[in-house]
């Protein structure tokens, strides 16, 4: 009885308020878009990062002119290193185009020389970049007079672990404000409902109502404000993702090497279990002081 | 009896550690015979103080009897309503203490005066309804509170609805009723469920003679079914209708006079026998007191 009683009472605060309500639900929704962001760029990141660490590779690049004798014995050599899986020459003339397809620029390439490429040896590591030690590799092919340079991405590696750290602080950063931000939404929410249901409040402690009797529609209301705005948040950045995600895979991404990714379901719900509490937690907050009749 | 069964369940830690909830008695009924030999209500030596230095109520004793209609009566700002929130615990004693059923109310904690209110009945001047609630909930939120059944809820409401002759008009938005309609609510509200004693603080002050009068009457009617009354009004005309006892507070002073106005210039008594014989009542059953002693006999003039 209690519970569906506090059902129905909740439900009637929310008919008779239901444009304060939808206020509510609208500013909570942005502020959950702003959380969802934050995680969604957050968990690209971490994708990309994984994928990178995963895709472990060097690139040996090559003095402009060298003989084919010479690549092959260096491509033997490389092939000699355990832990590399494959061991690829790609050839000035390849570079560009490859450049020239993933970066769909087009015609304005054509004029480049093909020389504005240098050749390359691509080494992909069997067990990602933590497999094998790229200065092992460095070590061995910068004895090869045609070995012009040797990238092993290990300061792209750490700066991008940086940049994931840094995005990972900002979400947490963004986090605590957007929860505080519903906090204050709903706690305010809550409070102009009140002020518009202080009678009935007044009626039902005179009546030898509980603390938790009255309190109880308010939570509901709260929860299901902070529900409705964080599913409503997730769902449109689902929609705006899912719009915008083959034109961000085709300029970014590709450069990057990787497609980019929705929030993880586990991530989705947690934002929405997030709003849940978060809407409870700022209906008891902003009721307490009502409560003393 | 089950049908009270509301009060909060006793609990092996309640029963210890925190205070009992209130057990509930029907009206002029008790389940236990020790409770049922006990005044209702006694104030002993209360105090309340809203100013330092300037008590509100002084000294304050009183007994209220089982199944009494008791009018509390004075002049504005006398303590009337303090007095009636004392015993609802809106207001909290400075010294002294008052006893409902046997149980010292004054020191309550704050969890366990919803329970306390469960077993009391108030009607205030201003109605306290909620106006865009239909009638039918404006009465059935005092069950709610209680966790009855719905089906019980329905039979209980429509019964006090026509007790206070609002038969019918459960459905009717509260606020669209008159004045006089408007306190029938809250007065089916207050008895709806049977508690043990019923407040009314100046339920009369905004409606016109003939209404004030209609529902007096109503009190009249459910303290005829053993309901035990403390009806606060400075209404004189009222006073002068209803041969009732008369407690009469002024200056935070008390005088009362057992039969109503005709009675009161001839039979006031005066506090310091009042406080006789609330001294008297904590130790035996009231009707063992004497007629003077029950303030029957005239020490004033």
């Amino acid at each position: 009885m209690e519970l569906r009683s506090t059902l129905r009472r909740a439900a009637r605060g929310m008919r008779e308020e239901a444009g304060l309500h939808a206020v509510a639900i609208s500013s909570l929704t942005i502020a959950f878009m702003c959380l969802g962001l934050a995680l969604l760029l957050l968990a690209n990141l971490d994708s990309l990062a994984t994928s990178w660490e995963r895709a472990g590779r060097v690139t040996v690049f090559l003095r402009d002119g060298a003989r084919p004798d010479d690549v092959a014995q260096l491509v033997l050599a490389l092939e000699g290193v355990s832990g590399v899986s494959q061991v690829d020459h790609v050839t000035s003339a390849e570079a560009r185009e490859q450049f020239v397809r993933d970066t769909q620029i087009g015609s304005a390439l054509e004029g480049l020389p093909t020389d504005a490429f240098p050749a390359s040896i691509e080494v992909s590591l069997a067990g990602g970049a933590e497999g094998v030690s790229s200065q092992q590799i460095t070590d061995r092919v910068s004895r090869f007079a045609i070995v012009e340079d040797v990238e092993t991405y290990r300061s792209w590696f750490s700066q991008l672990e940086m940049l994931v750290s840094a995005g990972r602080f900002v979400a947490f950063g963004l986090a605590v404000l957007v929860l505080l931000c519903v906090i204050f939404v709903v706690g305010n929410t809550i409070r102009l409902a009140v002020a518009g249901r202080r009678e009935e409040i007044e009626v039902m402690k005179l009546c030898g109502a509980s603390d938790s009797f009255v309190r109880g529609p308010f939570v509901v209301e709260g929860m299901v404000q902070g529900f409705v705005g964080a599913t409503l948040a997730v769902l449109m950045l689902l929609v705006a993702f899912v719009l915008l995600r083959t034109h961000i895979d085709r300029s970014v991404a590709s450069l990057a090497g990787v497609r980019t990714v929705f929030l993880p379901p586990v991530a989705a719900l947690a934002v929405i279990l997030t709003g849940v509490v978060v809407g409870a937690m700022g209906s008891v907050v902003s009721l307490r002081r009502y409560l003393a009749v | 009896m089950a049908l009270f069964s509301f009060a909060r369940k006793p609990t092996p830690s309640s029963s210890e550690g925190s205070p009992k909830p209130f057990a509930f008695f029907r009206a002029g009924l008790s389940p236990q015979g020790m409770t049922a030999n006990k005044p209702i209500l006694v104030f002993e030596n209360v105090f309340k103080f809203f100013k330092r230095d300037q008590p509100t109520l002084k000294d304050i004793n009183f007994t209220v009897e089982r199944g009494e209609f008791v009018f509390v009566t004075g002049p504005s700002g006398a303590g009337k309503s303090t007095l009636i929130q004392l015993v609802h615990r809106r207001q909290t004693v400075d010294e002294g203490r008052i006893l409902f059923c046997g149980r010292d109310i004054s020191r309550l904690t704050a969890d366990s005066i919803p329970y306390l209110r469960r077993n009391l009945g108030i009607v205030f001047q201003d109605f306290k309804v909620v106006n865009h609630w239909t009638v039918f909930e404006n009465v059935a939120i005092a069950l709610e509170i209680l966790e009855m059944p719905v089906r019980l809820v329905r039979s209980r409401v429509a019964e006090a609805l026509e007790r206070v002759g609002l038969k019918g008009k459960g459905e009717q938005i509260t606020g669209t009723l008159s004045g006089g309609e408007q306190q029938r609510v809250a007065v089916a509200r207050a008895i709806v469920t049977e508690p043990a004693l019923l407040l009314a603080d100046e339920p009369t002050g905004n409606l016109d003679p003939a209404l004030a009068l209609d529902i007096l009457t109503l009190f009249e009617e459910i303290h005829a079914t053993g309901t035990t009354v403390l009806f606060a009004t400075h209404d004189h005309t009222l006073l002068e209708q209803r041969p009732h006892r008369i407690v009469y507070i002024d200056d935070g002073n008390l005088k009362e006079a057992r039969r109503g106005l005709s009675d009161w210039k001839r039979n006031p008594v005066e506090p310091t026998q009042s406080h006789a014989i609330a001294a008297r009542s904590r130790t035996e059953d009231s009707t063992a007191l004497t007629p003077i002693e029950r303030g029957f006999a005239p020490t004033f003039g």
